[in-house]
């Protein structure tokens, strides 16, 4: 670049920078009139109310309460929130299979249907001794197991097994992903 | 000041009974619990409440208890148990930990699992990870009986690495085909986790790069 092409430059720059001298009101005049626009928008009444602004400049206690409540109200948030919540997330569809040829019948009871209490239980249909049914389940963990002819407990063979038989009977672990992970 | 005290004591009595009331009408519930049970489990989840555990869990098992037709007693030491479980964990894991989480690392204490080896894992993997699956998977392969210090590290490895869920789902299904084959369940799990390592991310920095 040309020393002309510089110094052409420089000049710009420095005209650019060079403050600007206003009328000494002009502060003042911008500020009353963003106040009447403002006040001209708001709604009135208790929307309104709700709406205007805080002045912290007379009440500088009453702004430092608000200002601790909010980080007390943030950060108790922030301390409880917990990473991957489930919670509202849409029920997954999931289907449980279990072969046993020849079993007259299969349910499917966990957590996700109270075990079946309350006529909750899914049914399974049977296909040529392969019986599966398939239900939404929420995301999260559920233990579960299958019911054969309503007496004998069959955990799912392609599951996890639930730690501790706490009845005497088997139940598997079921893990549903909700959409946050 | 005095009435203040009593609309307080009133406001608790309405909640308190409020509960019971639920409680009572819990129609899955319903006559199927006695007397000395219900007031056993009420007692429980009112502690358990009053500790911050959540209750769903425990819920939850009186209702599989009562399903698979267990007496009144055995429903609530199962209860207890659990409940006890769910505070190990809980007090390993921090106020972080979702309650699936906390079911999923009960499971794995009543396992057999330390619960101290819950914590060690939920420090490493950072808290925005979920253990849940982890924690599931844990409990399942000691079930199994793969011994607990090798199923903790080989769950340690696998959540340091970066494994995703499916490729520690993945890991718990090869151990379990290797065990019903005929493996000792200590070699299946030892063996597994190499191979399984080896497909996390951690493992694969140019391939992580080029993502």
């Amino acid at each position: 670049m040309p020393d002309w092409g510089r110094t052409t430059l420089e000049l710009i720059v420095q005209e650019l920078q060079r403050p600007v001298r206003v009328d000494e009101s002009f502060d003042r005049r911008v500020m009353v009139a963003v106040r009447r626009s403002y006040a001209e928008r708001r709604p009135r009444g208790v929307a309104g109310w709700i709406g205007a602004a805080v002045s912290v400049t007379r009440r500088p206690a009453y702004a430092a309460a608000l200002a601790a409540g909010v980080v007390a109200v943030v950060t108790v948030g922030m301390l409880r929130s917990r990473p991957e919540t489930v919670a509202g997330t849409a029920p997954i569809p999931v289907q449980f299979v279990l072969v046993a040829p020849e079993a007259r019948s299969v349910t499917v009871v966990g957590d996700f249907n109270n075990w079946g209490l309350g006529d909750t239980a899914l049914v399974a249909e049977n296909h040529n001794g392969v019986w599966s049914v398939s239900a939404p389940v929420p995301a999260g963990v559920h233990r579960y197991a299958f019911l054969v002819n309503g007496k004998q407990w069959v955990a799912d063979p392609t599951a996890p097994r639930a730690a501790g038989d706490d009845f005497g009977q088997p139940s598997s672990a079921l893990v549903v992903e909700g959409s946050a992970e | 000041m005095r009435s203040r005290t009593v609309r307080g004591l009133l406001t608790v009595a309405l909640l308190a009974g409020a509960f019971a009331s639920v409680q009572a009408q819990d129609p899955r519930i319903g006559n199927r619990l006695d007397a000395p049970t219900r007031k056993a489990l009420t007692a429980l989840l009112d502690s358990a409440r009053a500790r911050g555990i959540p209750e769903a869990p425990l819920m939850e098992k009186v209702y599989q208890g009562l399903a698979m037709g267990a007496d009144g007693p055995r429903i609530v030491v199962a209860v207890r148990s659990l409940t006890v479980e769910i505070a190990n964990a809980q007090r390993v894991l921090g106020t972080v930990a979702t309650t699936d989480e906390l079911k999923a690392a009960a499971s794995a204490v009543h396992a057999g699992v330390p619960a101290v080896e819950l914590g060690k894992m939920k420090k490493q993997s950072g808290l925005r990870r979920s253990l849940t699956l982890p924690f599931t998977v844990l409990a399942d392969i000691v079930s199994r009986g793969v011994p607990v210090q090798t199923a903790a590290n080989a769950i340690r490895s696998l959540v340091g690495a970066g494994a995703r869920d499916r490729e520690i789902s993945e890991f718990q299904r090869n151990v379990q085909v290797d065990i019903e084959k005929g493996a000792q369940p200590q070699a299946a799990a030892e063996t597994r986790v190499k191979g399984a390592v080896t497909t996390t991310p951690a493992a694969r920095p140019e391939k992580r790069e080029q993502e």
